[in-house]
Formats: C-alpha cells, structure tokens, sequence
C-alpha cells in the first residue's frame, strides 16, 4: 500500500497530512484512486461525454449505468457501516450474541416473520422500526432523499 | 417520426373491407408518429385519406399473440363497454385478430390529442391548476367502470378466483422465492395476512393499470384512460389504490394520487358518481399493490442475474427494492 507523506498508523489505518488536509488510508488498499474516486470518474464520462455520443435508444441505459456508479460510490462509503447497525439492531431484536453475521440474523428474522405464530406488539413495532432504519440507509444509498420527501407514503 | 415497417398499404386494405368501401374509391393510410410509451405494444398515429371517415386513428399492434394478457379482441369489447358507460376511453374501431395483415394482431381506435408522457403531463396540469379536477374525473370514471354488470365482460375475464385471496396467494408465492430473505417483504406480508379483509360482496370489471402514464390529458383536464390489456373482473378498490402508489407521482410526491391530487378529491368524485368506498380494503391493497411492485423489481434482477433478460436496467431494479420496501412499510406504519 501507499502511504500518505506524513504518517501516524492506529489500529491498521494511516493518518498522513496532504496537500492541506488529513487524508487517512486503511491498510490493503491499492494505490489511489479507491474504489469511491474510481467510481466517479466512470460516472462522470458515462453522465458527460458517453451519453452525448450514443443514440437515443442507449441513452435511458447509460443514464442507469451512470447512477449505478453513484449508487456504488455511496456504497463503497457507507456500506460498512450500515450492515454494522443493522447488524447490532437484528441481534438485539433477536436477542442473539453478536456471534451471528447479518446473513444469519437477516434468515432468521425472517423465518420468524414468516412464522404464523403471533408476534407481541412491543415486539413488532420494535422490529417494524428496525426494519424502517434498515431500509432508510439502504435508501441513502440506492436514492438520497427518497425517505425525506414530504407527503403521504 | 414515419415508420416504415408499418404495411401501410395492407392496413389500408383492411380499412377498406371494415368500412365497404369499394375499389373505385381513393383510400391511403399515413404513419404520422410512433408513440414509444408502449413498451410491449406499438402505438402508431395514422392519418386516413379518403374513405367515409377520413380523419387521425390509432393503430395498436401486438408483435406476438403469445405475449398478450387479454387478447387484442376482449380487450376491444371491453374498452367499448366501458365507453358504453361513460368511462372516457377511445372509440375503437375495429379489431383485426389476423396476425398476417400487420405481422401481428391489432386494433384501430379514434385518435385523442393530449398529453401522456407523465413528466410533461405533470407539467402541464400543474401550470393549468387542474389536478383535482383530473383526479375527480379519475373518481367518476372508476364508479362508472365499477358499476357495468361483470356479466358484460368477456368470458375470458370472469372471475375464477377470488380476488383477495388470489393476490395474497400469489404475493407469498414471490416472497418464497426471492433471491435472499428479505425481511421487510416478510414482515409486509405478514400484516397482509394478518389484516386481510373478506372477499368483495361483488365483483367488477377493473382496469388494474389507471395511472399517471396510462391516461391522456389536455387543459380542459382528464380526455381518456388508455391501455385495458390489463382489465380483469376482480375488487374495485385494487384500482382505486393502485393510481395511489408513490411511483405514479413521478416526484410530485405531496399529491398521493398519481401526483395529481388527494385521495379526499378521488374518494368524493368515486362516492359521489355511486361508487362505494371500502377504506379498510383500500388500505390493504395499497399495501398489497405496493409490495407486489418491490417483489416485481426483485424477479426483474432475478432475470437480470440468471440470463432470462440481460439489461443494465433490470440489473439496476434490483437496487430499487428499497423504495417499494419502504414505502409499504410507511404505509404499513400509518394505519
């Protein structure tokens, strides 16, 4: 890996001043651009260049294609981080250990669910708010602002 | 925009033979437009020179039989019932169930000018101030339409399933074989199931797919409901929820009703007009309806993903999962 100029490593991730601002780098990244920047570039020729170029026919796919890289591009930052919480917040509705990775947690609420056996209240409304937080990080993923947009659902 | 794969010559030809026009007489079909909101069928705008009703139609052609949900020919019969009744819907004109006149079966109906591509259709009823007229118009031609005796329909839309049972049934069929659990589905389905409502005391001829994008408008407001391939005799308030849902807003997002109006607008036009208002089983398929669409986006990046239909855009569906989650479970929360 590469490590920025000026360096101070904690716990596997370099801190390193450049260019004016801290820049920090986990261990086992390739050479910049990351997966983030790459993703914006692609994006950028696909919404410029690329969709002046093709024939109408291509132009509503590209268009798609483009706002997959952005919907990567948010994943490659926030994706960690919400299969974290939702992780912590199934194991808690589960009542399990933290052993579990999200797949198990994920199978096993909705077998429960599937479940005919009734549910208590406390208990759904809890896994309906766990579910309501789930699927608002999903959406600040796959399209920012689509849970805040005023209005009847 | 002429499209030269139309036979406008064969078509001419078949106009002739319906109207009885004899030989002697000039009759010449121009293509004028190809609309390219119609995904599966083509939609050409034709002009007829001479003849006894020279003037615009419609041409709708199926490219294969085996793709239709109604046939070309119990569609015809039930848009022209419908327009019997007072639902605004283009006169057809007549029905040609012979794949090879035009390379498949179509029908030629009265052309109405306005606007359907949803963004410029939203544009235009803002700048005019006349959703709510729209949706009240929306109102009263769903009462009309729910009103005809189903004994009008053709015999292959009766009813052999009951209707609520059928759609649950069918939801829990697709929700057993998603790709990966999903939770969310699970827990939608599970309040469908526990909140499912009696079957309808009658069942009535619905279009199943009114929207904002299936309806023409101009400025005088609401000119005609479009594409009945979809009619089938079942639960009147599917139809009343499904105009509902948030994809039809196109953004307008404060306006429930295909971001036209207010569901107050559509249920006063609707009970005013005779209709009867369920509000327990309108919320249910609004639910229903909702969810139906997220697993419909799941199966469109299943066939994506196994080689059925390799697309960016089926792939993408699989990244809009969320928003139809979301949203039943909003709904969910509201009730």
């Amino acid at each position: 890996m590469r490590a920025p100029p000026t360096l101070i490593s904690h716990r596997g991730v370099w801190f390193g001043w450049e260019r004016g601002g801290w820049r920090c780098q986990a261990d086992g990244v390739q050479y910049r651009p990351d997966a983030s920047e790459l993703l914006d570039a692609v994006a950028s020729l696909l919404e410029g260049d690329v969709i002046a170029a093709v024939p109408p026919h291509l132009q509503h796919q590209v268009r798609v294609a483009a706002n997959l890289c952005r919907v990567l591009q948010r994943e490659s930052q926030l994706g960690n981080a919400n299969d974290a919480a939702e992780h912590d917040r199934l194991a808690s509705i589960l009542e399990t250990g933290d052993h579990d990775d999200l797949w198990s947690l994920r199978a096993a609420l909705t077998a429960r669910l599937d479940d005919p056996a009734p549910i208590d209240p406390v208990l759904d409304r809890s896994i309906r708010a766990a579910l309501l937080a789930t699927l608002r990080a999903d959406l600040a993923i796959a399209k920012p602002g689509y849970d805040t947009s005023t209005g009847a659902p | 925009m002429s499209d030269r794969s139309l036979d406008t010559a064969a078509l001419a030809d078949w106009l002739r033979d319906l109207w009885m026009v004899d030989g002697e007489q000039a009759l010449a079909v121009e293509v004028v437009a190809e609309s390219t909101a119609g995904a599966r069928r083509r939609n050409l705008v034709i002009d007829v020179h001479g003849g006894p009703r020279p003037g615009r139609f419609v041409a709708t052609v199926l490219p294969t039989a085996d793709i239709a949900i109604l046939s070309m020919a119990d569609e015809a019969v039930v848009r022209t019932v419908a327009r019997e009744h007072g639902v605004p819907v283009p006169e057809v004109i007549g029905v040609c169930i012979d794949e090879s006149v035009l390379g498949g079966q179509f029908f030629v109906s009265e052309f109405i000018d306005g606007e359907t591509i949803p963004r410029r259709l939203l544009r235009l009823v803002h700048a005019e101030g006349i959703g709510q007229r729209i949706v009240g118009q929306l109102g009263d031609g769903f009462a009309r339409l729910h009103s005809i005796d189903p004994a009008l329909a053709p015999a292959a839309m009766a009813a052999r399933i009951d209707p609520v049972g059928a759609a649950l049934e069918a939801a829990h069929l697709v929700v057993a074989n998603l790709l990966q659990p999903e939770p969310a589905f699970s827990y939608a389905l599970r309040w469908l199931r526990e909140h499912q409502p009696d079957e309808p005391s009658e069942r009535r001829i619905v279009h199943a797919d009114v929207r904002t994008g299936n309806i023409i408008v101009d400025r005088t407001g609401l000119r005609s409901i479009l594409d009945w391939e979809t009619a089938k005799v079942g639960d009147p308030m599917e139809d009343l929820a499904w105009v509902c849902t948030r994809m039809w807003r196109f953004g307008e997002d404060h306006l429930t009703v295909g971001g036209l109006g207010t569901i107050d607008t559509l249920r006063d036009a609707y009970l005013a007009a005779g209709g009867s208002w369920d509000e327990h089983r309108f919320q249910w398929w609004r639910v229903l309806v909702t969810m139906r669409w997220g697993t419909g986006l799941a199966g469109q990046a299943a066939m994506h993903l196994d080689g059925r239909f390799s697309s960016v855009v089926m792939a993408a569906s699989g990244r809009r999962v969320a928003e139809l989650a979301y949203d039943a479970l909003t709904l969910i929360d509201a009730t």
